[in-house]
């Protein structure tokens, strides 16, 4: 089997066997993260769609010294944030939309639905990293460069976010 | 009843929320097929546009062959607009900063312009939403034909007004480039900070256009950007626009 980097020139060589490869490889994290981003799978398979089509379209651009992963969960997060910018200006212009979505189809248990509130409270940026951290367990570093921020303002957005969501959940938990 | 407590669970619970799932079947094939498709007919566009300008600014954007524009101001406003707009239809600028000069317009029609050039970059609003915000609340036909003559489409987006119903309604250029103008607003982002500089930029910003691609990020307002320490650039403002 190809390594990710291999795999790579093959793309950039338009090599479509070794494109289909590359998504299924990383189609089902992608999808998770823009899923858990988004909170809607139609949503998310069309941010998925499109960044694996600038992955295709734009292989030239890719640089050997990046992981592959980090070239696409930064392509992938591109989309997803501006979809999200999009989403808050409509809600704030048309207060009838739904800005509370349910969560992305999937069978959710309680415990779940409960994050995905509390989810909701945690700034947009941190929120961005934590789904990347817990999708595909990926270092500060990689994370880092994922966001174009420093490691250390990954550690503190991942740990503010979580402080936020702890606060959250023993509040509801309090509630019950 | 003693539980154990969120802390503890916290690490578990947000591994299994982002559990991936599956992937739909055939997406690779899907992807590639619309890579082929790449659509040329933004491309044709730009090629097919007449640009007139006086010295105050852009004054008529037509299909088909125009006149020079007289002065050496006014072609310069002409040139910067031909090139501000085929970047745009190349997914690589989100405002236009060539101003324009709307002087030729009755009254009631600069009004509903001025209107829709406020609808954000990749959004849309009905007829009755620019009708109510000129005042007119029961113009909204008059509307639709001031926006149909548009002096200065691209620039003043009037492809961001659609009917109430949902609807397309008509363009200048047809209403099939209406929706692929709305798609292409839809695939490209707003802002865009550079990892280096720290600085986030209205897509389509002087400083933009050298950052690498290696070096850009997306960010959803300038508020989350600056929570991870990037400040806005001071030439194209950014807060004005998200």
């Amino acid at each position: 089997m190809d390594t990710d980097r291999a795999l790579m020139r093959r793309v950039t060589r338009r090599d479509e066997a070794a494109f289909a490869e590359m998504v299924n490889r990383y189609a089902a994290r992608l999808l998770a993260v823009a899923g858990r981003l988004l909170g809607s799978r139609p949503d998310a398979e069309d941010a998925v769609q499109r960044a694996l089509l600038q992955c295709f379209a734009a292989a030239s651009t890719y640089r050997p010294q990046w992981a592959v992963s980090t070239w696409l969960y930064r392509i992938l997060t591109n989309i997803c944030v501006d979809e999200l910018r999009r989403r808050s200006t409509r809600a704030a212009h048309d207060q009838s939309l739904p800005i509370h979505r349910t969560p992305d189809g999937r069978h959710d248990s309680g415990a779940h639905l409960d994050l995905h509130r509390a989810l909701e409270r945690v700034p947009r940026e941190a929120r961005v990293l934590l789904a990347l951290r817990y999708v595909d367990g990926l270092s500060y570093g990689e994370l880092a460069r994922i966001r174009g921020i420093s490691v250390n303002t990954v550690k503190s957005q991942l740990a503010r976010g979580k402080a936020l969501l702890r606060a959250e959940l023993s509040e509801r938990g309090g509630r019950e | 009843m003693i539980e154990p407590s969120v802390p503890d669970r916290l690490d578990d619970l947000l591994t299994s929320y982002f559990q991936p799932g599956a992937a739909p079947a055939a997406l690779a094939s899907r992807i590639v097929r619309s890579a082929r498709a790449a659509d040329a007919a933004l491309e044709t566009l730009e090629q097919r546009l007449s640009i007139r300008a006086t010295p105050r600014g852009v004054s008529l954007i037509r299909a088909g062959r125009g006149e020079r524009p007289a002065t050496a101001a006014a072609r310069r406003l002409a040139e910067r607009a031909r090139a501000e707009i085929g970047e745009y239809l190349r997914g690589q600028r989100a405002f236009f900063s060539v101003p324009v000069d709307l002087s030729g317009a009755p009254p009631f029609q600069r009004r509903v312009l001025e209107a829709a050039r406020q609808i954000p970059f990749g959004e849309g609003r009905p007829y009755a939403w620019v009708a109510e915000r000129i005042g007119s609340p029961r113009a909204v036909r008059a509307v639709g034909t001031a926006l149909g003559r548009n002096p200065v489409p691209l620039i003043v987006p009037c492809h961001r007004v659609w009917r109430t119903d949902g609807g397309l309604g008509g363009y200048l250029f047809g209403a099939q480039l209406k929706h692929r103008l709305l798609e292409l607003e839809r695939r490209t982002p707003v802002l865009e900070g550079c990892a280096t500089t720290r600085i986030v930029c209205r897509v389509g910003c002087i400083h933009g256009r050298h950052m690498r691609p290696e070096n850009r990020v997306v960010f959803a307002s300038v508020q989350d950007a600056g929570s991870v320490g990037y400040r806005p650039c001071k030439v194209c403002k950014p807060s004005a626009a998200a």
